[in-house]
């Protein structure tokens, strides 16, 4: 009974589903708060995005004539469900373990190309042009950061697999014990390149200046959210909150899962995340502007996958 | 790649004024662009006819807060030819001030609003929070932050005094060292210098036949300003440098614009420095004004405004008419947004500092 419940609870209410959420819009107040701060500004509130959540929810969802509805309103909500999904997937040091059922590292590197395939469903389903420039960007900035996160992932991986004396391993949980006997990767020169490519990743996956190309404002006017109203912005709000929870959990699960056990393990990983958020997200978001889509196209040839082979073939070569 | 028609405008975050493109894109790229104008006309012309001359002076600063002290200027020195009044030295150098003091306000706004455009929020706050040192100048110097309301027929409105001097040369003095600041950082950041540099070219030959003015005409190397060519007010007893750059690109306007400002802090102190005494305006009483026709031009922030006035033997001008820069500069749009991505036709519109409240009014 209680195992029956194990998964459904883990995706609903921790560490996924609410949990998550309540988190990620945390993390997105203080973002904005300290981008604010950053810039000579007062800031919202930190409880700001759970205000725009609630006022969201309140209102109506118009969609346009010449949008297909099943396809509009269906892709916020595949969206946010599978990022609770993929919350629930990240290992917490020391506190919590994800079932092997639900799934491994490959599960969730699959996971996470959901939330910008859902993005491009919606744009072009919205009906508007914008919406069809923010499809083809998101998908030539999709080309160009998943390569270099799988090569990162596989190196992670295979660093692991060999000192264990296998290949690879792409189970979190045996990444994160193998850090914990071994040393974090934050401090192995062999995975310093992965890193570097990760750091380039993940503002380009959470679409934060300068990598928040499919929905630049001044250019494509938030491209394919264009259309969007209501509860279903909302959702796509609540995917982006979780899809940030689920990518800096995984950047501290790769790179430095060092946590003790119970409660204090929570505690570490939340003040990792904020931290994560806070000089990763912020401190980058307000410190240049955006680069055009051909040019984020090339930085990513150029420097992250140069970064993601080079420390792959340096684990498989040491 | 799929072809599409996009609007930009008349509503678009990126324009401040309601201005409508029409733009046929193949993929990413500008395939052809339609200039649509007239949301904004609100009969000004037509208005200046029916009320008397010295009413126009306020309606004219009205037709747009950038400029809004080189129209009323333009203005007053077309009124000042046909009664052939003379204007005091003082208010002259007056005249100057309030004129380069709009124009370091205008060109910073316009220098901000690109780094918007790039998506650099934090240089954007950085340089309006510079720019509102010039705000708080208009504010205390004038008791307004955009209308000034400093021109007068045969004058100025307006006096500084040994404290208002002090003020001022305090205010540019901290201002002078932030504009440098702000110069560098354009100058050599990899955001900005990425998003503009052979943007929006505008060559020489094209500008030439475009007949553009002001800082998008000097970024082409076209070295036209009307402060030197054709001097008013007291600037032909000042040193105006004039400053040009050959690439014609986002970033040359941008840096034209900047230079300028600088050059604007340089001549306002110049003109404290040689401030003669006397009276600030040749009458104190409104004059007379004959019936005749005349054309006076003045170079505003974004380039050459030429005035024309015909008065009868009435109180009210037969006909204003007026030509602002930004109608000579947005016709070159056609040649800048040619074969651009739509991610530039923002910063390319912008970097014209299109001032669609004048073009349209």
């Amino acid at each position: 009974m209680i195992e029956s419940l194990y998964t459904p609870l883990a995706m609903l209410i921790f560490p996924g589903g609410l949990f998550a959420l309540a988190l990620g819009l945390s993390l997105k107040g203080l973002d904005r708060r300290l981008a604010a701060r950053l810039q000579g500004r007062v800031g919202p509130p930190l409880a700001q995005p759970f205000y725009d959540l609630v006022k969201l929810a309140k209102k109506r969802t118009m969609v346009p004539d010449t949008a297909c509805q099943p396809v509009f309103l269906g892709a916020p909500l595949i969206g946010a469900v599978a990022m609770a999904l993929a919350a629930a997937l990240v290992p917490i040091a020391g506190f919590y373990t994800p079932d092997p059922l639900l799934g491994d590292l490959l599960v969730l590197l699959y996971l996470l190309t959901v939330p910008a395939v859902v993005l491009m469903i919606a744009g072009s389903a919205s009906g508007s042009p914008f919406g069809a420039i923010g499809f083809s960007r998101e998908m030539a900035m999709m080309l160009a950061y998943e390569g270099p996160l799988v090569l990162v992932v596989a190196a992670v991986a295979m660093r692991t697999g060999l000192g264990q004396g296998g290949l690879v391993s792409f189970s979190l949980p045996e990444i994160i014990a193998y850090q914990q006997t071994h040393g974090a990767f934050l401090f192995d020169p062999l995975l310093w390149p992965a890193l570097a490519a990760f750091l380039a990743f993940y503002p380009a996956n959470l679409g934060i200046i300068p990598f928040d190309i499919p929905e630049a404002e001044t250019e494509v006017l938030e491209g394919p959210l264009l259309e969007y109203s209501g509860p279903a912005l909302g959702l796509f709000k609540i995917m982006s909150a979780l899809k940030a929870v689920v990518v800096l959990g995984l950047g501290v699960a790769l790179f430095y899962p060092i946590a003790p056990d119970g409660i204090a393990g929570l505690a570490v990983h939340l003040v990792k995340l904020i931290a994560l958020m806070l000089i990763g997200v912020s401190v980058v978001r307000v410190s240049c502007g955006r680069l055009r889509i051909d040019q984020a196209f090339r930085f990513f040839l150029k420097w992250p996958l140069a970064l993601a082979v080079l420390s792959l073939a340096c684990v498989a070569l040491a | 790649m799929s072809n599409f028609t996009i609007p930009v405008g008349p509503l678009h975050v990126a324009l401040e004024e309601p201005m409508y493109f029409r733009i046929d894109v193949s993929g990413e790229t500008v395939a052809h662009v339609d200039i649509h104008a007239g949301h904004v006309h609100r009969g000004i012309e037509y208005l200046a006819t029916k009320r008397n001359i010295f009413q126009n002076i306020v309606l004219t600063e009205r037709i747009c807060s950038l400029c809004s002290n080189s129209h009323p200027q333009a203005y007053a020195m077309a009124i000042e030819q046909i009664a052939g009044l003379v204007v005091p030295p003082r208010a002259e150098y007056l005249r100057v001030i309030a004129d380069e003091i709009k124009r370091v306000a205008s060109n910073l706004f316009n220098v901000s609003v690109l780094a918007h455009l790039v998506g650099f929020e934090s240089l954007f706050m950085h340089v309006m929070e510079v720019r509102e040192m010039m705000q708080d100048v208009k504010e205390t110097v004038f008791g307004n932050r955009m209308d000034i309301g400093a021109n007068i027929v045969g004058g100025v409105r307006y006096d500084i005094d040994g404290e208002g001097a002090a003020y001022l040369r305090a205010q540019l003095d901290r201002l002078a060292p932030a504009v440098a600041e702000i110069t560098a950082l354009y100058r050599t950041n990899g955001s900005i210098l990425g998003r503009t540099r052979g943007i929006g070219v505008l060559t020489r030959a094209d500008a030439v036949d475009c007949s553009v003015v002001g800082p998008v005409a000097r970024a082409c190397g076209i070295d036209y300003d009307v402060r030197t060519k054709a001097p008013y007010a007291a600037y032909d007893r000042l040193e105006v440098p004039v400053h040009t750059l050959a690439d014609g690109d986002v970033w040359s306007r941008a840096m034209i614009r900047l230079a300028e400002a600088a050059t604007a802090i340089d001549l306002i102190r110049q003109c404290l420095d040689q401030l003669p005494d006397g009276p600030i305006s040749c009458t104190s009483e409104r004059p007379p004004i004959p019936p005749g026709e005349a054309i006076a031009k003045c170079e505003a922030p974004r380039g050459e405004l030429i005035y024309y006035v015909r008065t009868i033997d009435s109180p009210r001008p037969e006909r204003v008419k007026w030509r602002v820069p930004s109608f000579m500069n947005w016709d070159a749009l056609r040649f800048m947004l040619k074969g651009a991505k739509i991610a530039d036709i923002a910063i390319i519109v912008n970097s014209i500092d299109p001032c669609i409240s004048c073009t349209e009014r």
